[in-house]
């Protein structure tokens, strides 16, 4: 639509460029129906899974199918947050999620800027170890996990949730690289100025990759918002239990009842889908950049 | 080197002082044996060409930099391995390096900050600073909202703001436009008389050199070629190298045999045939038979072809009209020469020309360069 208006802006264009341009609108048209086409294939399961919640039971387990409830309810919703604990499992949640976001960032950024900035004997030593360790599948640590843990006593608390989320060696590979591209004047500039190495990251080189901590800090936080497998293990009682294990657990608690278990997976959905929408381009930044260096 | 060229015990006392430092970086060493004292409240240049190790000298007054041989003192103090911080010296960066995240409020009063100075007390002396570098209308931008000289005031400012006594500049201007670059030569010159700080400055551009500094240091692969006040290095260059580096165009240097020296008075054999007198230093030792005889293009002038006082004569090759003068390259016996005419001359290129000689300001160099 753009290109169309500013062609009739322009001074009147030869032939074969206008053909040109209604050729590619052409072909741009298809290409947006083939990537609408794609989306509601995409988006219907998602669609689907709402208004289901919406239906009483007994509507959900008729055959036919209806794409708005007879019976509009809020029944479901109604249930789940009053009669199981996901008020509970969302604080478990938040504040696992919260914790392991806050100490990744801060100790992945530490490290980084001590790999990038700082001459220290073993410097290199310290730098293959983390790159090797992030060539671990984390799954495969998972016994090693839950048998230091049990050690530490710390099955079935929150700690023992937080613990081994922490290793993040791409946060700090990625912050190392970040570091490395500051220009070596600023660092000139603020020594000069006085400033030790903690003003150095936390009042420098932080700040001026702000960008960077951010889209890192969401996509922490997302990952450990939807870990499923380690807090499953680790947390037995339902006090401990955070949204994601919990779902479960509401399936296991009333047996299938589609409207409810659908109630709570999108309840548990609904943080990440708003982080998701207010930080939408940095989210897209972090995954680029974390699959840049997984890739 | 024990001693060097040029320079006179000054009567200022120093302030900073170099005394036989040496930086290698590996295998390269960027700055050799080199002993240099800067007066208080003096402008010092370091020039050079690229790669002199200008940079690395003050790199290494700074702190930025560990000295590997010999110790830099400041007021009399070996500040050798005292941090870049506790040096009170301020140093102004080729590229501003300003912190891009911080207005220049914040920019400005970021080592006050660090310092633990009160909120008052950097307000005060921001404000302060930014009146001296009529910056008060800019405070709350950041540096991607200001103009290439703005940015070097901030630059400037937050050197300033820390009160130090030694100011270290890298270069600052070559990132300007050639206008304003004039423009924040002159700033700088007036600052300089303000504030009355010793100031060190490097630059490759000896015009910033000749106009701001009362003393120059030409560097010459990481040693000093000479110091002097910049008149002194144009007139008597101690060696070819400051003779071809000091003016523009540069300095003529013509092959010339030694016929006799007497009473400082040498009698030199030009090529072509004609002999000129030139005075010389010491006395050469009679075995220096040829050398070097340094002429600036605006010391040559244009005289008719058989004019019995021509030193030399040839064809002109290029004329270039520059409007208040003339540049023309003539072939001579002693290869191409550079003379500065006058605006209107009329002469053009495939004219045979004499050329004469004001002998009083030529040098004659020998075989290793030094002046005799
Ligand atoms: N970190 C370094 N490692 C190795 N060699 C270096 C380093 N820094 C400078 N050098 C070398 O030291 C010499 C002097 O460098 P320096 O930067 O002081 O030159 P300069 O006179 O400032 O030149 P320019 O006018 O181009 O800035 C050069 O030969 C350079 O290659
Ligand atoms: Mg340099």
């Amino acid at each position: 639509m753009t290109d169309t208006a500013l062609v009739s802006d322009a001074p009147p264009p030869a032939a074969r460029p206008l053909v040109r341009l209604r050729q590619l609108d052409l072909f741009g048209a298809v290409v947006t129906l083939a990537t609408l086409a794609g989306a509601v294939v995409w988006a219907f399961p998602l669609y689907w899974g709402l208004v289901t919640t919406f239906k009483p039971e007994t509507e959900i387990v008729q055959p036919g199918v209806h794409l708005w409830p007879q019976n509009f309810t809020f029944e479901n919703y109604a249930h789940v947050l009053m009669q199981t604990k996901i008020g509970l499992w969302y604080v478990n949640s938040l504040v696992t999620s919260g914790a392991v976001t806050v100490i990744v960032v801060v100790m992945a950024a530490a490290a980084g800027y001590a790999i990038s900035q700082l001459e220290f004997p073993g410097r290199r030593v310290f730098w293959a170890m983390i790159l090797a360790s992030f060539m671990v599948p984390i799954p495969a640590l998972i016994v090693n996990h839950f048998v230091l843990m049990s050690q530490f006593g710390w099955i079935n608390t929150l700690q023992g949730v937080v613990a081994p989320q922490l290793i993040a060696p791409v946060t700090v590979i990625i912050y190392k690289q970040f570091f490395d591209s500051v220009p070596k004047d600023f660092r000139e500039a603020a020594v000069m100025d006085g400033a030790n190495d903690f003003q150095l990251l936390f009042r420098i080189y932080l700040p001026m990759n702000w960008g960077i901590t951010t889209a890192l800090a969401i996509i922490t936080f997302i990952g450990a918002w939807n870990l499923f497998l380690w807090p499953f293990l680790a947390v037995s009682s339902e006090e401990k239990l955070n949204v994601a294990v919990g779902i479960t657990q509401v399936h296991d608690a009333f047996g299938v009842q589609y409207g409810r278990d659908l109630a709570v997976a999108m309840l548990a959905a609904l943080p990440v889908a708003i982080v998701y929408l207010i930080f939408q381009r940095r989210v897209t930044q972090a995954i680029m950049l974390s699959a840049g260096i997984k890739g | 080197m024990s001693a060097i060229p040029g320079n006179k015990g000054g009567a200022a006392a120093p302030h900073v002082e170099l005394r036989r430092v040496t930086k290698r970086y590996g295998v390269v060493t960027a700055i050799n044996d080199l002993t240099l004292t800067v007066e208080k409240g003096s402008f010092t240049a370091l020039l050079g060409p690229s790669g002199c190790g200008k940079s690395t000298l003050l790199r290494m007054i700074a702190g930025l930099e560990r000295i590997s041989a010999g110790q830099c003192f400041l007021d009399g103090v070996d500040v050798t391995d005292v941090a870049p911080a506790k040096r009170r010296i301020a140093m102004v960066f080729q590229s501003y390096a300003l912190y891009p995240h911080m207005t220049t409020r914040q920019n400005i009063a970021f080592s006050l900050s660090l310092a633990g100075a009160s909120r008052k007390e950097q307000d005060e002396r921001t404000h302060e600073v930014a009146r001296i570098l009529q910056l008060e209308d800019y405070l709350d931008r950041r540096p991607a909202e200001l103009s290439g000289g703005q940015r070097q005031r901030v630059a400037i400012g937050r050197a300033l703001v820390r009160h130090p006594e030694v100011f270290l500049f890298d270069e600052p201007l070559s990132n300007l436009d050639a206008k304003l670059r004039v423009q924040m030569r002159l700033e700088l010159a007036k600052l300089h008389a303000t504030l009355h700080a010793t100031m060190i400055y490097v630059t490759h551009d000896q015009t910033e050199a000749m106009t701001l500094a009362d003393k120059i240091v030409v560097l010459d692969r990481g040693r000093v070629a000479q110091v002097g006040s910049p008149l002194e290095l144009y007139n008597r260059p101690a060696n070819k190298f400051v003779a071809a580096f000091i003016g523009s165009p540069s300095m003529n240097f013509l092959p010339v045999g030694l016929t006799a020296v007497e009473g400082g008075i040498a009698t030199v054999a030009l090529p072509g045939g004609r002999t000129a007198r030139v005075r010389v230093g010491g006395a050469p030792a009679k075995a220096v038979a040829t050398a070097e005889l340094g002429v600036r293009p605006e010391h040559l002038s244009l005289v008719v072809a058989d004019d019995a006082n021509a030193a030399l004569r040839g064809e002109v090759a290029i004329v270039e009209h520059l409007g208040n003068l003339t540049l023309l390259y003539v072939d001579t016996p002693a290869g191409q020469v550079i003379v500065e005419g006058p605006g209107n001359v009329s002469v053009r290129s495939g004219d045979t020309v004499g050329l004469s000689l004001r002998e009083a300001n030529a040098r004659l160099f020998g075989a290793d360069g030094a002046s005799l």
